[in-house]
């Protein structure tokens, strides 16, 4: 009896928390033209989730790209197919890798930091005390620090993509002695503006830009008033970010293909 | 002024570089200028198969691109595929007796529509036809005609064994075809070693209306393509007698090995580069 209790307490608490998280997307959305006023706000919000997060972006990029271009070297050279590496670099990092690493990377890296950051606002009554100054807590916390994810999710993911060109350029051309020209010549005859660039990279990284900051400023923003209830959240962001990247990744590709 | 916050210029250098990124990937990674551009005139040519052709797939001349498919229809109860090709104005001079083909880039690469030019003087007008056309061929149909599985063997009506003894069957195994002048017309049931004679013995299954084959044909293992599967070539001899259930091809010739072959060159070509020297050591 108990047991069956838990678990209706799980399936109502899980939809209780669906549910507030697309309400709280709501009320953003409704807060975003009173929001405009604070752009000063989305701004140091851009540079602290977009342009800090830089560094860890590039530097993963350029080593996906490396490792792919040395994984894919070995096993085309079984087939002579070595000039394909640059092809097929490019299209793993456009359609998958680019947009879900840099994803996951921004979760872990951007999302934790704004869910501890509003998660003890919240606990610190910071929230509550905005409230009583008649500053509405979503339009001047919430809604920058959203903003500011969706806009530097899409950026961030060009930048990887760039960098893991590079890098598998680095590898296949550079160490391994595939033709310039040919990496090159291949590579552009292949990938496609609107299916690789536009449809790959920039869609779903704006789509993972939205949910890893709504989950994050939502999980600091309900969080419980407390130390504990600030670190669950943090690793709930974590969680709940990746996964929905990669199960929203498989339906984006179904779509979008 | 003064009050400008220092993150400001990160965060624009920021953006900045993130819109660089995605130029970078859009215009040099990538086939933007696959798109045909300026005045185009466009003619029709009617295909029987046109494969895996799609709108916007280049029209070369010579293998350079002219112009590009505008559009595919069926014309409802015509079994021809009506395609449009829009080529640029500057290639407005195609004879009229052009042959149109659907080509494919490469093994498996996409497709184009190839025009080789015919001698006639008169030049096709614009929304003209072009008469001569070849279709798409079909991978499969060349596979087909490679591997010659499917129809003879597929449907046996009954079929009858025999025998053959090969020295050597390369990767040949049971189920493969048996073939006479390309066609399938059985498989083969069985491949074991003997233990005392020391050869494959091979039992074909042929079927039963190809019981006019005579008893000393010759059986040969070959390979289809470069890379292709093995199969048992059966080459008609000149009996009168004909095959019957249970005998032996005594004619057999084994499975070339790739090795071998190269093995072959290899010491074939060594002798011939050395004859130069010999004569002019006779001299």
């Amino acid at each position: 009896m108990s047991l069956s209790m838990t678990r209706d307490n799980i399936v109502l608490r899980s939809l209780e928390q669906i549910g507030n998280c697309g309400l709280f997307l709501l009320r953003m959305l409704a807060a975003v033209p009173r929001s405009l006023r604070h752009y000063r706000e989305t701004i140091r919000q851009l540079w602290f989730v977009g342009a800090m997060s830089l560094i860890i972006i590039m530097v993963c990029g350029l080593f996906v790209g490396m490792v792919l271009g040395l994984q894919l070297y070995d096993v085309l050279s079984i087939f002579g197919g070595t000039s394909a590496t640059g092809t097929v670099v490019a299209i793993a990092i456009y359609r998958e890798l680019g947009p879900v690493v840099t994803a996951l990377l921004f979760a872990g890296r951007a999302g934790t930091s704004v869910t501890a950051e509003i998660g003890l606002m919240r606990a610190t009554d910071q929230i509550a005390a905005m409230e009583m100054m008649a500053v509405d807590p979503i339009a001047y916390v919430a809604v920058p620090r959203f903003l500011a994810g969706v806009i530097a999710m899409p950026l961030l993911s060009c930048v990887f993509c760039a960098l893991g060109i590079f890098g598998g350029h680095l590898v296949g051309v550079n160490w391994l002695g595939i033709d310039n020209g040919t990496f090159w010549s291949n590579m552009t005859a292949t990938v496609e503006v609107g299916k690789d660039v536009i449809n790959g990279v920039l869609w779903k990284s704006f789509v993972f830009g939205i949910v890893v900051s709504l989950i994050a400023v939502f999980q600091g923003y309900t969080t419980p008033p407390t130390s504990e209830g600030v670190a669950y959240a943090t690793t709930r962001t974590v969680v709940a970010s990746s996964i929905a990247i990669l199960a929203l990744d498989f339906v984006l590709t179904a779509f979008l293909m | 002024m003064s009050q400008r916050p220092s993150y400001a210029v990160g965060t624009g250098l920021f953006i900045v570089l993130g819109f660089a990124a995605l130029g970078y990937l859009a215009t040099q990674t990538t086939s933007v200028v696959n798109t045909s551009r300026g005045p185009t005139y466009t003619v029709d040519a009617h295909f029987a198969n046109i494969g895996q052709l799609k709108v916007r797939a280049p029209v070369k001349v010579a293998g350079v691109r002219v112009g590009q498919v505008q559009s595919i229809t069926l014309d409802p109860g015509k079994e021809t595929a009506d395609v449009k090709l829009a080529i640029d104005q500057r290639y407005d001079k195609i004879p009229d007796d052009t042959v149109a083909t659907i080509f494919t880039s490469g093994l498996l690469g996409d497709q184009y529509v190839g025009l080789q030019y015919g001698s006639s003087q008169k030049t096709l007008a614009e929304g003209g036809t072009l008469a001569l056309t070849r279709p798409a061929q079909q991978l499969e149909e060349m596979l087909g005609k490679f591997f010659g599985a499917g129809g003879a063997a597929d449907n046996l009506a009954g079929s009858y064994t025999v025998k053959a003894r090969f020295t050597n069957i390369g990767a040949l195994s049971a189920g493969a075809p048996v073939k006479m002048a390309g066609v399938a017309i059985g498989s083969v049931q069985s491949v074991r070693a003997d233990p005392v004679k020391l050869d494959a013995e091979v039992t074909l299954s042929i079927d039963k209306k190809f019981n006019q084959i005579p008893d000393d044909s010759a059986a040969a293992v070959f390979t289809s393509g470069l890379i292709g599967t093995q199969y048992v070539a059966i080459q008609p001899g000149g009996s009168p007698d004909m095959l019957k259930e249970g005998d032996e091809l005594v004619l057999t010739q084994s499975a070339l090995q790739i090795e071998d072959l190269i093995g072959k060159f290899l010491v074939n070509g060594s002798p011939s580069d050395k004859k130069p020297a010999d004569g002019d050591a006779k001299h």
